[in-house]
């Protein structure tokens, strides 16, 4: 066991969440007032003045630059410590990540953290029918890459998720099976974007995107925001009944890329999550929900082999058993994930970790009896990838 | 428009990746080779990877190698490839070591799978351009 590492244990928490609901807003929304939203709710859930925040960690979507400075100049926040992250779908455990050190270092007490998504809202103002283009324009005068019709995140997962079925077997029954699982989740999710249950067959039988995936394997594009404040743990002792604290964390790169090596079928989840036990103190075992950063049906499973939760190469077959159902051994994406609650970029993962550990959820919600919650963000084309332990209690 | 006049996206080469280009337009393959380790590296960068020396040469490759994933594309992300669908993405692992991405033609796209043995075939975009594709070979 490293010392180092354990130092951390438990040293914060999270003491306030909020959020928009619904993934899909009105499309005169912007994603500046979604923001506000979600921290006005944080902030009242904390039961703090916004005058003790003085740290401020955001991520805007692609096309924003400094989003901390508007964010902070819109909540009136004078934040000493205030930085924008770019982890891609990482970004917000490396928030929350970047936060705890801020803390550590004594460059703030109390650090708001939080994303919002306009991209629905932006198609409409741009009046375009077609998805978003999330690749800035600036990026299209690229090579090796559009010239061979390349375009779009999900291919990048479909390359993966081709692999994984060569090497391990993995079927489209198997990702079907993800899919149901989440939809059933998100359907007792009333702030989830899509709540109508789907069966085996309609998610085998749906359009089809780019192999191995049909529509039913594919996050949504999605409006919401989610603020999440983070503080010392002595200081959450005080306000208990919002707190889950952060027993651990850890990061990852697949620096090489996602054509390097077996990038594409393992996740850099799979060194992640080992820092995180560590400075957890735990093991797979130990933790009760997973909410895993799920872009695609085949990353939910990638996932839970990475992190441990059975052998590499086994996901197929464990989520084929029920494991990521209610009653399984270990209950994943419980809000319905990108998949079925919405693409607001991991920040919903995070609160529905926060939700489960604090037990805050209706019964038929609840993870019973739910104390460990761990969590991943996986971004930059599956590269950059962070985890976090969750905890009912402080150590 | 024209008839026939090309309507996909094309590279747009930088400094680093001009001479693969201009060998692509003489119907060779090529990769860079670190002068002082050896490395065979593909993007073409200007740095090794491995030593991080700047010196390197151009060597022709054997254009033969196998599919080391791919993805068939059913929807339409560009007006370009509205008559292409559904077509082959795949990552083309070479002979030589490096992979490179390119489209797996003149097969059903429902039988291609990972190993798959295949090798290089030339396009001609534009009198600029002309892109490396892979057909199957005989194992
Ligand atoms: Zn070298």
């Amino acid at each position: 066991m490293s010392k180092t590492l354990s130092r951390s244990r438990g040293r914060f928490a999270i003491i306030g969440v909020g959020n928009t609901s619904g993934g899909v807003m009105p499309l005169t929304s912007t994603g500046d007032a979604m923001f506000a939203e979600a921290a006005i709710m944080a902030i009242k859930e904390a039961g703090i003045d916004k005058a003790e925040i003085n740290g401020l960690v955001t991520h805007g979507t692609e096309d924003t630059r400094v989003h901390q400075q508007r964010i902070g100049a819109m909540l009136g926040i004078q934040a000493d410590f205030a930085t924008s992250v770019d982890n891609g779908g990482a970004s917000q455990v490396c928030s929350i990540i970047t936060a705890c050190m801020a803390i550590d270092a004594g460059l703030a007490d109390v650090v708001l953290c939080g994303y919002s998504a306009d991209y629905r809202a932006k198609i409409h103002r741009a009046g375009k029918k077609q998805a978003v283009q999330l690749v800035p324009e600036s990026m299209l005068a690229e090579q090796f890459r559009f010239e061979f019709g390349y375009f779009g995140e999900m291919a990048s997962y479909a390359f993966g998720a081709t692999r994984h079925m060569h090497l391990y077997g993995t079927t489209k029954e198997d990702f079907a099976r993800v899919a149901v699982t989440q939809r059933d989740y998100a359907s007792r999710n009333p702030d989830a974007q899509y709540r109508k249950p789907i069966t085996v067959d309609e998610h085998l039988n749906a359009r089809r995107i780019v192999d191995p995936f049909g529509l039913l394997d594919c996050c949504p594009v999605s409006d919401g925001a989610g603020v999440v404040i983070v503080a010392r743990a002595d200081r959450a002792a005080n306000i208990k009944k919002n707190t889950a604290y952060i027993l651990g964390y850890g990061t990852g790169n697949n620096i090489g890329g996602l054509f390097a090596g077996e990038n594409m079928s393992q996740t850099a989840g799979l060194v992640s999550s080992k820092t995180a036990y560590e400075m957890a103190g735990i093991t797979p075992k130990d933790v009760d929900t997973a909410q895993f950063y799920d872009t695609t049906t085949a990353q939910t499973i990638i996932q839970l082999e990475d992190y441990g939760f059975c052998k590499k190469g086994e996901g197929g077959a464990f989520v084929q058993s029920g494991a990521t159902g209610p009653d399984g051994v270990i209950p994943t994406n419980t809000a319905g994930g990108l998949l079925s609650e919405g693409h607001v970029a991991g920040m919903w993962h995070i609160l529905e970790g926060v939700r489960q550990v604090r037990q805050s959820h209706p019964a038929e919600r609840q993870v019973s009896g739910a104390e460990i919650a761990v969590i991943s963000g996986n971004g930059g084309n599956s590269v950059c990838h962070g985890s976090l332990v969750l905890s009912r209690n402080p150590s | 428009m024209k008839m026939n006049a090309y309507n996909k996206p094309l590279p747009i080469p930088t400094a680093d990746s001009q001479p693969f280009w201009d060998a692509c337009r003489e119907s060779k393959l090529t990769c860079q080779r670190c002068d002082d380790c050896g490395t065979a590296r593909f993007p073409p960068h200007h740095v090794c990877s491995n030593c991080l020396s700047v010196n390197a040469s151009w060597e022709e490759m054997s254009g033969k190698g196998s599919v080391f994933s791919f993805t068939v594309f059913r929807r339409v992300y560009d007006p370009g490839f509205a008559d292409e669908v559904p077509y082959v993405v795949a990552l083309i692992e070479l002979d030589e070591g490096p992979r490179m991405l390119s489209n797996v033609v003149s097969i059903d796209p429902d039988i291609v799978v990972c190993g798959m043995p295949v090798k290089v075939v030339f396009e001609k975009a534009t009198e600029e351009i002309t892109l490396p594709k892979f057909v199957p070979t005989e194992s």
